[in-house]
C-alpha cells in the first residue's frame, strides 16, 4: 500500500470504513433506500471506481463518505474518526483538510480567475492572501495551467475548467480525490488526460475514487466496486488496468 | 479532530473579511442594475433621514440664536391679574415701576431693569403707512434685550422725563415708511399725532416667522400718556418688565430671588397663587429645545419609514441573492466553507450594499443642506458625527435585514444546495 506523501496519515486505521451504511428518503409516504447498507473500506493509497447505473446509490454513497450528506444510519470513519456525532463545523473542517472534490459540471465559480478558484478552499483554511496565491499558482502549474492563471471559466476549454477544478481540490493537500463522473462533460481524448492525471496523483498516494457509469473510466482504477438498489453487487480488483496516455504528466507532488 | 488553532484564528477572521468584500463586490457589479434600484431605496432612506436629523439640529440652532440675540441672560416678570368670572380683578397682579427699582436695589446679580408697554400703533408719512407693535420703555430697555440704535439715537432719560414725541424705529418699519431714505430727524404721525424719529435700531432678522424689526421704541412716559393710559390699573402700572443679570449669575436662583421679593411686596402667602410670573432666558432655550428636539423627532420617525422600506429592499434582494447562488453556497461549504463563513459573507454583501447607498445618500443629503443654507437661510448642519452616524447606521441596516437570508443560507445542505440547478 502507497503511503501518502500529502499527509501523515494514520496507519493504524483505513481511509474510509462505512458500517452498514443506510440513506432513505420518504418520498409520498415510500421510504426508498438509495443506500441499503453498505459496509466497506477503503484503504489509504487505493484507486476505487464506483460504478453503477443512474439510481443505483453510488452517488449518495459517495456524498456521505464526502461528508456532504448525514446517513439515515450506520457509520462513515474517516481516517478512524467516526463522523456522526460531528457538528456541521467540524464536517466543515474534515472536508477543507482531508476531501479534495472534483464534479462533473466543473463548478468553478464564474467571473473568477483560475487562481482565485483555486484559492477558495484556503480562504476557509484560514491563510493570508499572499500564500493563497502562492499555493494556488504552484498548483496550477502542476495542472499544467501555468499560462492560464487570470483566465476566467469562461475563456477556459472543458478539460482545462476540469484541471482548475482538479486543482482547487488538491490546494490543501488532501488525503483523497473524490471525483463524481469528472469526465462526463469531457470529450475522449480530453477525458483520458483526466485520467492520467488521475493516475499520477494516485501514484504519488493520493486516494482516488471515481464515481462513474463508463467502463472506460472505471478501467484506469485498480479496484472496482459496482452498486445496484442501493448495494454493493459487486467490489473487485482491475485485472487488465487501462493506462492512460494523457499527454500531462503530473509532477510528484 | 483537526480544527484550526486559536493562534489563526484571528487571521482567518481579518483575511475573510477581506475576501467577503471583494466578493460581495463582485457579486454587486454581476447584477449592477439589481444593485443599484436595491441601493436606491437605502440611498433615500439616509437622505432623508440625515436629513431631518440635520434640519432638526439647524432649527435648534437657530432658536437659540434667537435667544441668544434677545440677550442671553435674563428674567422676564409678567403680572398675571386674578381672572374670576371672566372679571379682570386688579387687587392682586400689578407691577409697577416701583418693583422694579427693588428689584434692581435688591436681587442680587441684577445689572439692569427695563419696563415694556407695548401697542399696536399706526404710523403714516407723506407717502407711506404701517402698523407697528411699538414699546414704550426706558433707555435700559436696548442693552437688555440686545437690540440697540444702529443709526442717529436710542431714546434717552430726558425724553422719558418729558415724554417726549420721538421715536426709534425697527429696520422694516423704517423701511416701510422711507424707502432708501435715511428716516432719522423726519416726522411720522402715530395716531395722528406728529412724532420725530431719532433713531433706527439694529437689524435682528425674523424667529419662527416674527419679523423682529418690525417694531418701535418710544418713551415710557409717552407710550403710556398717549396710547395705552386707560388700559392699566393704575398711572406707574406696566404690561411686563425685564430684569438683565450680570454674566455668569445664576438664573434659577435670579428667579428665586426675584418671586421671593415679589411675594413679600404683594404679602403673597405661602399656598397662594402667585399674581405674577418669572420667567427666563434659561427657560425660555430649555423649552425650546424640547419642542425643537419633538419636532426633530417627528422628523426622524417619519423619515425612517423610508429608511425601513430600504431595509425590506434589502432583504428581500439578499433573499433572491441567496436563492440564485444556492449552488454557489453547496460548492464552498463543500470547500471548507462553515455556516458562519457562508452567513458572513452575505452579511457582508448586504452592508456593502447599504453602506455605498447610504454613503451616496449622505452625499446628497449634504448637498441639500448646504443648499437650503444657502438659499433659504435655514442652517442645516451635517457635521462629522452626524455623517459617521449615517454611515454606521447604514452599516448596521445592512446587518440588521440582511441577517436573516444570511442565517438562511448558512443553514442550508451541503449536499441540497450543490444538486441545485
Amino acid at each position: 500500500m502507497a503511503i501518502p506523501a500529502t499527509q501523515s496519515a494514520d496507519q493504524g486505521h483505513p481511509l474510509i470504513e462505512t458500517r452498514e451504511l443506510v440513506k432513505s428518503y420518504n418520498l409520498g409516504g415510500e421510504v426508498i433506500h438509495a443506500v441499503n447498507g453498505v459496509s466497506l473500506t477503503i484503504e489509504h493509497g487505493e484507486y476505487v471506481a464506483i460504478m453503477g447505473k443512474s439510481g443505483s446509490g453510488k452517488s449518495t454513497f459517495m456524498n456521505m463518505i464526502g461528508c456532504l450528506d448525514v446517513p439515515s444510519s450506520g457509520q462513515v470513519l474517516i481516517d478512524g474518526t467516526p463522523t456522526a456525532d460531528m457538528s456541521s463545523d467540524d464536517l466543515a473542517v474534515l472536508r477543507n483538510e482531508k476531501i479534495g472534490f472534483v464534479f462533473q459540471q466543473f463548478n468553478l465559480l464564474a467571473r473568477t480567475s483560475s487562481i482565485d478558484n483555486v484559492a477558495v478552499p484556503l480562504i476557509y483554511a484560514g491563510m493570508d492572501k499572499a500564500k493563497r496565491r502562492e499555493r494556488a499558482t504552484a498548483k496550477l502549474i502542476e495542472m499544467g495551467l501555468g499560462d492560464r492563471l487570470l483566465n476566467t471559466p469562461a475563456k477556459l476549454s472543458g478539460g482545462q475548467q476540469q484541471r482548475v477544478a482538479i486543482a482547487r481540490a488538491l490546494v490543501t493537500e488532501p488525503l483523497m480525490l473524490l471525483a463524481d463522473e469528472p469526465t462526463g462533460a469531457l470529450d475522449t481524448r480530453t477525458s483520458e488526460e483526466i485520467m492520467a492525471i488521475f493516475e499520477g496523483l494516485n501514484a504519488a498516494g493520493i486516494t482516488v475514487i471515481v464515481v462513474t457509469h463508463e467502463d472506460e473510466i472505471a478501467d484506469h482504477a485498480k479496484r472496482r466496486i459496482e452498486f445496484r438498489d442501493g448495494k454493493v453487487i459487486e467490489d473487485r480488483l482491475v485485472q487488465n488496468r487501462a493506462v492512460a496516455t494523457g499527454a500531462l504528466a503530473v509532477e510528484e507532488a | 479532530m483537526a480544527t484550526i488553532p486559536a493562534k489563526r484564528k484571528g487571521q482567518k477572521f481579518l483575511s475573510s473579511w477581506g475576501v467577503n468584500i471583494a466578493i460581495a463586490l463582485t457579486a454587486l457589479r454581476t447584477n449592477l442594475m439589481r444593485s443599484i434600484l436595491t441601493m436606491l431605496g437605502v440611498l433615500i432612506g439616509v437622505f432623508a433621514v440625515t436629513l431631518a436629523v440635520a434640519v432638526g439640529n439647524g432649527a435648534q440652532e437657530s432658536v437659540m440664536q434667537s435667544i441668544n440675540s434677545f440677550g442671553s441672560n435674563m428674567a422676564i416678570i409678567v403680572p398675571e391679574p386674578d381672572n374670576e368670572g371672566g372679571r379682570r380683578s386688579y387687587d392682586r397682579g400689578r407691577l409697577t415701576s416701583r418693583d422694579l427699582r427693588a428689584i434692581e436695589r435688591e436681587v442680587p446679580g441684577v445689572i439692569a431693569t427695563a419696563p415694556q408697554l407695548r401697542s399696536t400703533l399706526d404710523m403714516v408719512t407723506a407717502g407711506a403707512n404701517t402698523s407697528t407693535s411699538a414699546v414704550g420703555t426706558t433707555p435700559g430697555y436696548g442693552q437688555i434685550t440686545n437690540h440697540p440704535a444702529d443709526r442717529g439715537r436710542y431714546i434717552s432719560e430726558a425724553d422719558v422725563r418729558s415724554a417726549a414725541r420721538v421715536l426709534v424705529l425697527g429696520q422694516t418699519t423704517a423701511e416701510t415708511l422711507f424707502g432708501e431714505f435715511d428716516p432719522v430727524g423726519e416726522t411720522v404721525r402715530v395716531d395722528g399725532v406728529p412724532f420725530q424719529v431719532i433713531g433706527v435700531l439694529e437689524e435682528k432678522g425674523s424667529t419662527f416667522g416674527t419679523d423682529n424689526d418690525d417694531t418701535a421704541v418710544l418713551p415710557i412716559s409717552t407710550m403710556r400718556q398717549r396710547f395705552v393710559g386707560d388700559s392699566l390699573p393704575g398711572p406707574d402700572d406696566l404690561q411686563l418688565a425685564f430684569a438683565g443679570f450680570e454674566e455668569g449669575a445664576s438664573l434659577v436662583q435670579g428667579k428665586i430671588d426675584i418671586t421671593n421679593l415679589m411675594k413679600d411686596r404683594y404679602r403673597v402667602r405661602d399656598g397662594e397663587i402667585n399674581p405674577f410670573r418669572v420667567r427666563t432666558t434659561q427657560e425660555f432655550m430649555e423649552e425650546s429645545q424640547f419642542i425643537t428636539g419633538i419636532l426633530q423627532a417627528v422628523l426622524v420617525a417619519i423619515a425612517s419609514i423610508s429608511l425601513l422600506v430600504g431595509g425590506i429592499g434589502i432583504m428581500n434582494i439578499m433573499l433572491v441573492s441567496v436563492t440564485e447562488r444556492t449552488r454557489e453556497i453547496g460548492l464552498r461549504m463543500a470547500l471548507g466553507a462553515k455556516g458562519s463563513d457562508i452567513r458572513n459573507q452575505f452579511l457582508v454583501e448586504a452592508a456593502v450594499l447599504c453602506v455605498l447607498g447610504g454613503a451616496v445618500g449622505l452625499v446628497l443629503a449634504w448637498l441639500a443642506g448646504s443648499a437650503l443654507t444657502a438659499y433659504a437661510d435655514f442652517p442645516v448642519p451635517i457635521g462629522i458625527g452626524v455623517a459617521l452616524g449615517s454611515l454606521a447606521f447604514s452599516a448596521v441596516l445592512g446587518l440588521v435585514f440582511g441577517s436573516y437570508p444570511a442565517i438562511r443560507a448558512s443553514r442550508l445542505s451541503p449536499i441540497e444546495a450543490l444538486r441545485t440547478e
